[in-house]
């Protein structure tokens, strides 16, 4: 057994990740980290521990070994079988394993092993816990790192045309930030003309080409977003179906959301299920289905959907609604569906749908959440007053599903650069994908995000994408605790992956949250919350 | 024997989780590894000194790098057309590190990983190019030292990465556990290329063989790890049917390549006391030694394999100090050799003459 000690070198310790010295004070976030007495070694490693509970934990890890050498099972079998949560926690993950390892606690003293004896024995050779470290740089903590700076450089980006096109982009944005349209304008000719000497199918050059149009509209036509957002209903839907076959998003989102969903529902008999943006209902059969493989049978599913108004005359809610019940009851599950048509999700109010006290209720958002961010001075916040009758309905679950991007900075130039990352990223994984006739109209999809993030201001811009440590901030504050996504959903995730044919996607655990992301980048993260039962929430400022 | 805490529950951690995933048949718990495994997005905002972005170097296989660049002063945040700006300083060592892991765990944008490469570049004032190379069980040999191979005529093809002072890439090789061993299989194909290697860390390398040796059995299961499981290493790494006599577990072996007479590069060997495959790690010295090869042993007594993942203790200390006289010490002798040579010429030259040859 391994005797441990606290040797460690005075003053040559500084706990930052390098011997050279900074001398810039430590970042805001590190002096209002709230939990101070976090092992600053273990947190450059990605986990999460206490210093005060560094010895309880490596306690643990000796137990396990223990366990592990006496178990008669596989490990390896029991591994697969055992869904693990959150390994960032490394005390709960220990714990966990050591529960499925060693026998229910009928015969307690047999297996738990008396940490009061163990210490006489090494008690010598621990001495007491290392000196605390401050926090090294944050890899774990979003906050830390400004999100303009995850990068993915494609070859193409060796081409000097391509570079030169980036640095113009930068270069017009920053004239566009400082108001000199002129120059932008000769920064939009001089692109405009390199454009016809690049690649413009594939790479750089198209993502550019999106970037121009977009920063052309907005010198142009102005903020007010012009067509941006108009696009008749049925486009939109057009669009997003194409979308939704081109690249796995939002499949994972959909697929993630499911599973998160269906967990929560376990045991409860009436359920109802509210879709903050049916589009086609292209969830909700997978959903229906294994509802009803349900061991125990299916629940009683309640589905409302909500969507905008259709402007033909034809109740497209109602279409989808029939088309799932047919579904649903080809396979004996009973269901029923409501559509609540309104044009922007702000305007839909908790009673329009209708919740049952004796039901468990499950609030779904894909990419809606950050359409509620745009503030109006003359309005009460729309995300807070929306969160706020979420959690009056008192969801089993309300799972997340947002870009994982900070598209709504402020400042225009930050913005324009972490979206000309994003967008190369996401566009570069529709390259890699086969050709298929979805491709082109799942461009037009993405264009539009493009238009709408970089040519639009005020509640023209809808599309307002934050980040996952933000949403965590943010949705805590309003009341609400994690849900945190296990190796279950993760490895249901990555298989549903491997059927796309271009690799390069991959799945992410972060604390309790699934990302997918392109080569290392997550582009699309998914969550999911419950509200807290009691106390108030404050809402951010 | 003692090891810091936080070291040992750090280890101990991974040795744990790790037994998790290896199968009896064979195969490997790919989707639990990567859920379990800590890892941290690229970041082109300098932390501590340090930047990164990732860089898709073979489309065919995926093969991403991760590259690490110190800030300069004038570049406080290099936007996306500058991470690729050329070195500035007159000698600019390049480490091409590959992560650890037994050619089955971990990636390059592991936290680990990532944390040490940072270190690394501060420490040597270097770029390092952290390669995520393709792993067994799925991808044996030779898949990745082909991804290092790559790795490597990628970045001797940076002009962006070469040196002010002649042009070239200063080239180092560097890995812990399989990643020494991909290290010293990636300068082996460097002999006949033409591209200079100018030197191989490599931090308890991987090696092995069929003969069961004294510290093998010696430290069997007693730090959390066991014979069998670097059995099941080896047999998900190497082509099927093959024993660890193959050359790429055993290089000095009966299979292995004789480096006699061979232009290969100096290299920093870093064995651990309490690795149970030191007596390997303690051939391949030998090996090199013999084939009049030039190595550095450093023999940690007390330490347990990855303790130089954490600054906590005097082995990581001693272990930094030696890597970076090792890398820089080529900019060193470069400089007294030419003030030797600029002396030899003294007789037959005057002062003007003298100071050329000096400057360059």
């Amino acid at each position: 057994m391994v005797l441990y000690d606290s040797a460690t070198i005075g003053g040559s310790c500084s706990g930052s990740s390098s011997s050279s010295s900074s001398s810039k004070p430590p970042p805001l976030q590190q002096r209002q980290q709230t939990q101070q007495d976090i092992d600053g070694f273990l947190a450059g490693a990605g986990y999460r521990v206490r210093s005060s509970e560094l010895r309880k934990v490596a306690q643990r890890l000796e137990r396990l070994e223990t366990a592990m050498v006496n178990s008669p099972a596989d490990l390896s079998q029991l591994a697969s079988d055992t869904i693990h949560y959150n390994p960032s926690d490394l005390a709960s993950w220990v714990d966990s394993l050591l529960s499925e390892l060693t026998q229910p606690p009928t015969c307690p003293s047999e297996f738990i092993m008396d940490p009061v004896s163990n210490q006489t024995v090494v008690s010598d050779a621990w001495t007491t816990a290392e000196p605390h470290m401050p926090q090294v740089h944050q890899n774990i903590s979003y906050e830390q790192q400004s999100l303009n700076n995850q990068l993915t450089v494609v070859p193409a980006m060796e081409e000097d045309s391509g570079i030169r096109l980036v640095h113009m982009l930068m270069t017009c944005a920053e004239c566009v930030q400082r108001g000199d349209f002129s120059l932008a304008t000769s920064c939009l000719e001089d692109m405009q003309g390199l454009l016809t000497r690049v690649n413009t199918v594939c790479g750089i050059g198209k993502v550019a080409g999106h970037f121009i149009d977009a920063l052309s509209r907005r010198i142009f036509q102005g903020i007010g977003g012009g067509s941006v957002n108009g696009g008749s209903a049925y486009e939109n839907e057009l669009l997003y179906h194409h979308f939704y076959e081109a690249c796995p998003y939002l499949k994972f989102a959909h697929f993630t959301a499911n599973q998160a969903i269906l967990e929560a529902f376990d045991g409860h008999d009436c359920v109802h299920v509210v879709d903050f943006n049916l589009m086609h209902g292209l969830q909700w059969p997978a959903l229906i289905q294994a509802l009803a493989l349900r061991p125990g049978g299916p629940p009683l599913l309640r589905l409302t959907g909500i969507g905008p108004p259709s402007p033909d005359g034809r109740d497209s809610l109602r279409e989808i609604g029939l088309r799932l019940a047919e579904l649903a009851r080809s396979v004996n599950v009973r269901f029923a569906f409501r559509g609540v048509a309104a044009s922007r999700l702000e305007d839909v109010k908790p009673w329009m749908l209708q919740v049952n006290p004796k039901e468990s209720v499950a609030v779904n958002s894909i990419m809606q959440l950050h359409r509620l961010l745009g503030s109006d001075p003359n309005r009460n916040s729309p995300i807070e007053t929306v969160l706020s009758w979420i959690r009056s309905l008192n969801p089993k679950i309300m799972t997340v599903v947002e870009q994982e991007a900070n598209h709504n900075q402020p400042g225009f130039l930050d913005r324009f650069t972490e979206a000309l990352h994003y967008y190369s990223t996401m566009f570069d994984s529709l390259d890699a994908c086969t050709v298929q006739p979805n491709k082109a109209l799942a461009e037009i999809y993405i264009q539009r995000e493009i238009a709408n993030v970089v040519s639009c201001e005020g509640s023209a811009r809808v599309e307002r994408h934050e980040p996952l440590s933000k949403w965590r901030t943010r949705l805590s504050g309003a009341g609400f605790r994690p849900l945190h996504l296990g190796s279950n959903a993760y490895k249901q995730a990555s298989m549903l992956l491997t059927l796309f044919s271009a690799e390069g996607y991959s799945v992410e655990e972060n604390d309790g949250c699934l990302t997918l992301g392109w080569h290392s980048r997550p582009l699309i993260a998914a969550s999911a919350w419950q509200a807290v039962s009691d106390g108030t929430a404050d809402f951010p400022a | 024997m003692a090891v810091s805490l936080s070291t040992w529950v750090l280890i101990s951690n991974f040795k744990l989780a790790y037994n998790l995933l290896r199968r009896p048949d064979g195969t490997f718990n790919r989707h639990l590894a990567e859920f379990l495994d800590r890892k941290v997005p690229a970041n082109a905002n300098p932390v501590d000194g340090v930047f990164s972005f990732d860089v898709l170097i073979d489309r065919g296989t995926s093969l991403l790098s991760r590259i690490y660049r110190p800030a300069t002063a004038e570049e406080p945040q290099p936007n996306i057309a500058e991470l690729e700006k050329p070195v500035t300083a007159e000698v600019v060592p390049v480490i091409i590190f590959f992560h650890g892991g037994s050619f089955a765990h971990s990636s390059a944008n592991s936290a680990i990983y990532d944390t040490l490469c940072r270190r690394l570049v501060s420490l040597c004032k270097a770029v390092v190019v952290s390669v995520n190379y393709r792993r067994a069980p799925e991808n044996r040999y030779p898949c990745a030292y082909d991804d290092g191979w790559t790795a490597l005529k990628w970045v001797n093809s940076r002009p962006w990465l070469q040196s002010q002072k002649d042009s070239k890439v200063h080239i180092y090789l560097a890995g812990d556990s399989s990643g020494g061993n991909i290290a010293h299989h990636v300068a082996l194909r460097a002999i006949e290329s033409g591209i200079d290697v100018l030197g191989n860390i490599l931090l308890n390398p991987m090696f092995g063989g069929q003969e069961r040796t004294e510290s093998e059995k010696r430290l069997d299961g007693k730090y959390c790890v066991t014979l069998r499981d670097w059995d099941w290493y080896w047999r998900a790494y190497l082509p099927e049917g093959e024993d660890r006599d193959h050359p790429a577990c055993n290089p000095f072996g009966p299979n292995g390549r004789s480096l006699e007479g061979i232009k290969f590069p100096k290299s920093l060997v870093v064995v651990a006391g309490l690795d149970l495959i030191q007596d390997w790690q303690l051939a391949y010295v030998e090996g090199l030694k013999k084939a009049g090869q030039e190595v550095k042993l450093l023999y940690m007594e007390q330490a347990t394999i990855g303790f130089f993942l954490l600054p906590n203790s005097n082995h990581f200390h001693t272990v930094t100090d030696e890597i970076s006289k090792f890398v820089s010490s080529d900019c060193i002798k470069t400089i007294g050799e030419r003030i030797m040579q600029c002396i030899g010429a003294l007789l037959c030259v005057d002062y003007v003459c003298l100071f050329k040859c000096f400057l360059g």
